[in-house]
């Protein structure tokens, strides 16, 4: 068993640096198609992201009423805190909000007139962010309940709707480029391998005419499948990481407005995805590859 | 596939046939097109034996070579070798039947970027053969068909004849029972084509069967050995002593 193991290896590796035009090519295949479906896996995921950003941006306001005690809007905070479809609970003071609101007319270099006020006209609020944008008909129903604490809601129906019907379409259409890209890229690999195994069907053929069984025909195959894959693989790996650093500033500064997390997760997913997508498109295609030479 | 002792249906052909390397028995191959290939055909071949295969082109000998080495299927009939039936043989015993046959080409079928000793060894390699036990029986071909000193050529540099050479010793690695030629000579001129029949014959001479499939008349007369002519799909003449032609 470790001689046959050894054997497969020996003549993996014999096979793909005799033949090395071909491996070559296949490689070379496999490297370009692994970085497609990278390129195409970073955009989706930054497209999430960012469609998930659109989605928090999502909020119930509510305006509290001048009336109501510190202890009445305690209470209201803590229960909409409760509520499982609330992510947080935001209490903003009428002067944190005419801060924000100077603050906003400076950035856009407009002139501050609210100096002219006699009093602040803007309300204490809370801003409620939900875990799913769809799911606030609870909340508004309890706010809407709190006469005296709470003077006015939102309405937000029509803003949800909208919202989330582009962001559906936009999930949809992300997530069906990306299988019609991972088709292309496993249509083109197999083929590319199935060329290279093509190259040597006279090699297969001797094989089965001096008495090879099946799996020693087929497991050297199948060890060199998984060496152009592994290789194409580390290729595209350190080629993503060269342009990682670049790329990286070029993302934020696209997507400054999002707090996207281009992290470690990012990059284990991706890592993940290229060696698995490097290994078993190339075992795969040596194996289909194969299987017509073997014995009828 | 174990047969069980006392088994009458199976055993007696089994004995018919005890000392035939090979025998077809009202053997008919009809390809999926619907053309019919081999008709009926009868053919035992003992131990030992040297039997010329003739008949022009199309006659179907291509085709008989394809059923003895179990690369098609008789559509009827029974093909036995070594008193296995090849259509009763499960899958995965087939490469244990094969590596009983040798088998040698026009085109020699060598590969190109190993050597004449790699060419010989791989034959071992991908059947499984321990490492230890490859080098001495490559050695020992090479010095029977006399390559010794080329072994570590590759085919190109070689001639049509060393180049076949090659390809019998590899044939002769496993040890066979049986050497299929088809068309050896093909390819070579007369004086080469001598050389290799006369290393055909020693092998014979040393015990394994040799059925050689040839076009040669001249060598197929010249050596008076058994003839077996098809033609259209029939075997219409089989004669211990026999000419290319009919000669009555």
């Amino acid at each position: 068993m470790i001689g046959f193991v050894a054997f497969s290896i020996k003549r993996a590796w014999q096979g793909f640096w005799r033949n090395g035009v071909m491996s070559l090519a296949a490689t070379a295949t496999m490297i370009l198609m692994l970085l497609l479906l990278s390129g195409f896996w970073i955009i989706q995921t930054g497209l999430n992201a960012g469609l998930q950003f659109i989605e928090q941006k999502v909020e119930v306001v509510a305006d509290v009423a001048d009336t109501a005690t510190p202890d009445q809007v305690t209470t209201v905070e803590h229960t909409l805190e409760a509520m499982p479809q609330v992510q947080s609970v935001t209490y903003k003071s009428k002067d944190q909000a005419l801060a924000d609101f100077r603050q906003r007319l400076k950035d856009r270099g407009q002139e501050d007139l609210t100096g002219y006020l006699d009093r602040n006209p803007l309300p204490n609020t809370l801003e409620i962010k939900l875990k799913n944008p769809r799911d606030f008909g609870n909340v508004v129903d309890y706010l809407q309940g709190q006469q005296g604490v709470i003077s006015r809601v939102t309405p937000i129906q029509k803003l949800v709707d909208q919202v989330v019907t582009v962001t559906n379409f936009l999930r949809t259409a992300g997530a069906v480029v990306l299988a019609l890209v991972g088709l292309t890229v496993l249509f083109i690999i197999v083929n590319t391998i199935r060329l290279a195994v093509f190259a040597r069907a006279e090699e297969i053929e001797i094989m089965r005419l001096v008495g090879a069984s099946d799996a020693f025909i087929r497991w050297p195959f199948i060890f060199e499948g998984a060496m152009v894959g592994l290789f194409g693989a580390i290729i595209t790996l350190a080629v993503l990481a060269v342009v990682a650093t670049p790329l990286q500033g070029f993302m934020y500064g696209f997507f400054n407005v999002l707090p996207l997390e281009f992290g470690s997760l990012l990059l284990r997913d991706l890592t993940l995805l290229v060696l698995g997508a490097g290994l078993g498109l190339g075992i795969l295609g040596s194996y289909v590859s194969v299987r017509s030479y073997l014995i009828r | 596939m174990p047969q069980l002792a006392g088994d009458p249906p199976l055993a007696a052909p089994a004995a018919r046939t005890d000392q035939a390397v090979l025998a077809l028995h009202d053997v008919t191959k009809t390809y999926p097109n619907g053309k019919v290939a081999l008709r009926d055909v009868e053919l035992v071949v003992p131990e030992g034996d040297f039997v010329f295969l003739v008949g022009p082109s199309g006659a179907g000998k291509t085709t008989l070579i394809k059923l003895l080495i179990r690369d098609e299927l008789a559509s009827e009939g029974q093909v036995l070798l070594d008193g296995q039936d090849l259509a009763r043989l499960p899958r995965r015993a087939v490469p244990k039947v094969r590596r009983k046959v040798g088998i040698v080409f026009q085109d020699f079928k060598l590969l190109p970027t190993k050597s004449v000793w790699e060419n010989v060894a791989f034959a071992l390699e991908v059947t499984g053969t321990p490492g230890r036990r490859i080098g001495p029986a490559v050695d020992r071909v090479l010095r029977l068909v006399g390559l010794a000193a080329q072994a570590r050529q590759v085919p190109t540099q070689l001639s049509g004849g060393e180049q076949q050479r090659t390809a019998i010793a590899r044939a002769l690695v496993h040890d066979p029972r049986l050497i299929i030629a088809d068309e050896p000579t093909g390819n070579l001129d007369p004086l080469i084509s001598w050389e290799i029949i006369q290393l055909l014959l020693r092998i014979n001479e040393m015990g394994v069967t040799v059925l050689m499939a040839t076009h040669n008349a001249e060598v197929v007369t010249a050596l008076r050995k058994r003839v077996v002519a098809l033609e259209d799909g029939r075997v219409v003449r089989d004669e211990v002593g026999g000419a290319y032609h009919r000669e009555d």
